[in-house]
């Protein structure tokens, strides 16, 4: 019984001693449990309100990338803003061309990614022509896995990569 | 309780005894092949060198190497006591100061008797690889073995080095020797465009449509072949050179297209309104073996070029989107898990036009952009496994395999 009471009178020395020489940390920057990963960079001149918050957007001269499902290329209903988008911008510049660039994420192999994208470009041509656009100045491209803009292996990285840009043609 | 233990180590064995490639297990012709030592007299040893030397030997599934290196008196015919046993000594001697000189002697063991002899000089260090491929060419032939002198050839590749950026490169099928031949911009689907590898076929993405040029590799001219709105490969090319296998997609959806470079008139072979892709010409380019999504998914059909009928290749799997042909040989990679992301294991078959005889080439990682060899004998593709990637080589007749490990970023497309 003795020896118990000493044991535990030792240790209790031991661990108070320390929790007198440890700093308090509590409101120190230098907390491990306050560092997070890296901060985002947003550029207000790509990003696309489409309805559920602010997106990243990599089409340009206003135009609204339209995203796609793992190795689908129909229009998503939850996409359909971003074509009306897309039909009045197409609209209003004339007679200059628009260039719809397909793209994918990285699974899938040689010739038959760049087809996949290619399909959905011609998705989007045909659901603005739905739009009454008159489509005879817009050119499709297919990039294929060529032209990734998240690089992360992440499901939410992979679909920011299954698109198709527009952009004029310069 | 000690049935339950049997029963999980049963399994355990099962599945890890058993993966390992298909092409690994057989084992029956090892007395058929000439075993060989190599004996380097050089005054300076080249380990690469020799691994290049004895990569070349086990490959061409007629040799059976000593995986240990010898060193020995290049221009004597002394031959070690323990060497005797084997058929063949090659001596060699290379010297790699200013440019690549490799001269070999090719010995009988039991006697010392010269048997063949030959000298290699090339002004480019970067080259010696291909002295080594050329060395064992020429000694394979000499023993009247079938050809393989494929091993000479360059295997050209295009790798992704940015965003919209790409580098198409030359290699000796070891990948020791690399070298760019296209930079700047988008270039994408090499594919030679003669027997002598001097010109090749690619696209180019600098103007709004896709472009295929035909460019001399050693003079760097190059002429325009056809563009295409949306995609423009060149997937094959006739065994004459005069006619090639075209994607393109001027309605809008991949197609294939037979060009006749003598006339410039174009065929559409195929008119599914889906994806069409990856045309290689079979029974004496009377049909084309293609990669086509007409069932919901990507898989292996056959079509005559004049003819409407489509037929399936392949029966299982439900992603088997690359494929490659020899003569009415047909080998091709299905993706035999289904995470939609992910390393994914893909494995490569062997199957003919008509779909018969079909075996597994691979079993274990990722195998992707198989490609046959000129004259069909050897299988190329690209292994990814947890270890990192590797260029694959599975030799059909002997069953040999050998992988390269390789620190390419991303391969987007291959041929040699």
């Amino acid at each position: 019984m003795m020896k118990k009471i000493y044991i535990s009178t030792i240790a209790l020395l031991m661990f108070s001693g320390c929790a007198q020489n440890t700093p308090d940390v509590s409101g120190n920057m230098a907390d491990a449990n306050t560092l997070t990963s890296d901060t985002v960079t947003l550029d207000e001149n790509n990003m696309f309100e489409d309805g559920s918050g602010m997106h990243y957007n990599s089409s340009s001269d206003g135009f609204a990338s339209v995203y796609f499902d793992f190795d689908g290329y129909s229009i998503a209903p939850s996409m359909e803003k971003r074509v009306r988008h897309n039909a009045a911008k197409v609209q209003s510049v004339g007679s200059r061309q628009v260039k719809l660039e397909g793209n994918c994420d990285e699974f899938g192999t040689d010739e038959y990614n760049y087809a996949l994208g290619l399909k959905r470009a011609k998705a989007v041509k045909d659901a603005l022509a739905d739009q009454g656009v008159d489509t005879s100045n817009v050119v499709m491209v297919s990039f294929g896995e060529s032209s990734p803009v998240c690089n992360e292996t992440t499901d939410d990285c992979y679909a920011q990569n299954r698109r198709v840009d527009l952009r004029l043609v310069r | 309780m000690r049935r339950l233990l049997l029963l999980l180590l049963t399994l355990w064995f099962t599945t890890n005894l058993l993966a390992v490639d298909a092409t690994l297990k057989i084992e029956k012709d090892v007395e058929q092949r000439a075993r060989i030592a190599l004996v380097d007299g050089s005054a300076e040893h080249h380990e690469k060198f020799f691994d290049i030397l004895l990569s070349d030997l086990k490959i061409s599934g007629h040799f059976l190497a000593d995986s240990q290196m010898h060193r020995g008196g290049f221009s004597d015919s002394f031959i070690d006591l323990k060497l005797k046993n084997r058929d063949y000594l090659l001596k060699y001697n290379l010297i790699a100061d200013s440019g690549t000189k490799l001269y070999i002697r090719l010995l009988r063991a039991s006697d010392g008797t010269e048997l063949y002899k030959k000298s290699y000089s090339i002004p480019n260090s970067a080259k010696m690889p291909f002295v080594a491929h050329k060395a064992i060419s020429d000694i394979n032939a000499y023993l009247k073995y079938p050809d393989i002198s494929w091993i000479n050839r360059y295997v050209v590749f295009t790798r992704y080095t940015a965003s919209k950026t790409s580098e198409i490169m030359l290699a000796d099928y070891t990948f020791t020797y690399q070298k760019p031949i296209i930079r700047g911009g988008l270039n994408l689907f090499p594919k030679w465009a003669d027997a002598n590898q001097r010109t090749l076929y690619y696209t180019s993405y600098k103007g709004t449509l896709p472009t295929l040029y035909k460019i001399d590799i050693y003079t760097g001219k190059k002429s325009k072949i056809v563009s295409s709105e949306g995609m423009l490969v060149c997937s094959d090319v006739s065994k004459d050179y005069r006619k090639i296998l075209l994607t393109m997609a001027p309605h809008g959806h991949a197609d294939i297209y037979e060009l006749d470079l003598s006339t410039g008139s174009k065929k559409r072979v195929t008119t599914f309104n889906g994806i069409d892709v990856s045309g290689k010409y079979v029974d004496d380019e009377r049909s084309i073996v293609f990669v086509s999504n007409r069932l919901g998914y990507a898989n292996v059909f056959r079509k005559g070029i004049d003819t409407p009928g489509v037929a399936p290749v392949v029966y299982h799997g439900r992603n088997n989107n690359a494929c490659d042909t020899h003569d009415n040989r047909v080998v091709y990679s299905s993706r035999e898990s289904s995470s939609s992301f992910g390393r994914n294991t893909f494995n490569l078959y062997l199957t003919s036009s008509r779909g018969g005889d079909t075996r597994p080439l691979t079993t274990t990682g990722s195998n992707q952009f198989p490609r046959f060899s000129s004259d069909g004998s050897v299988v190329l593709y690209i292994k990814q496994s947890g270890r990192g990637s590797a260029i694959g080589y599975i030799n059909l007749a002997s069953a040999q395999s050998l992988l390269f490990p390789v620190s390419i970023n991303k391969i987007q497309s291959i041929d040699w």
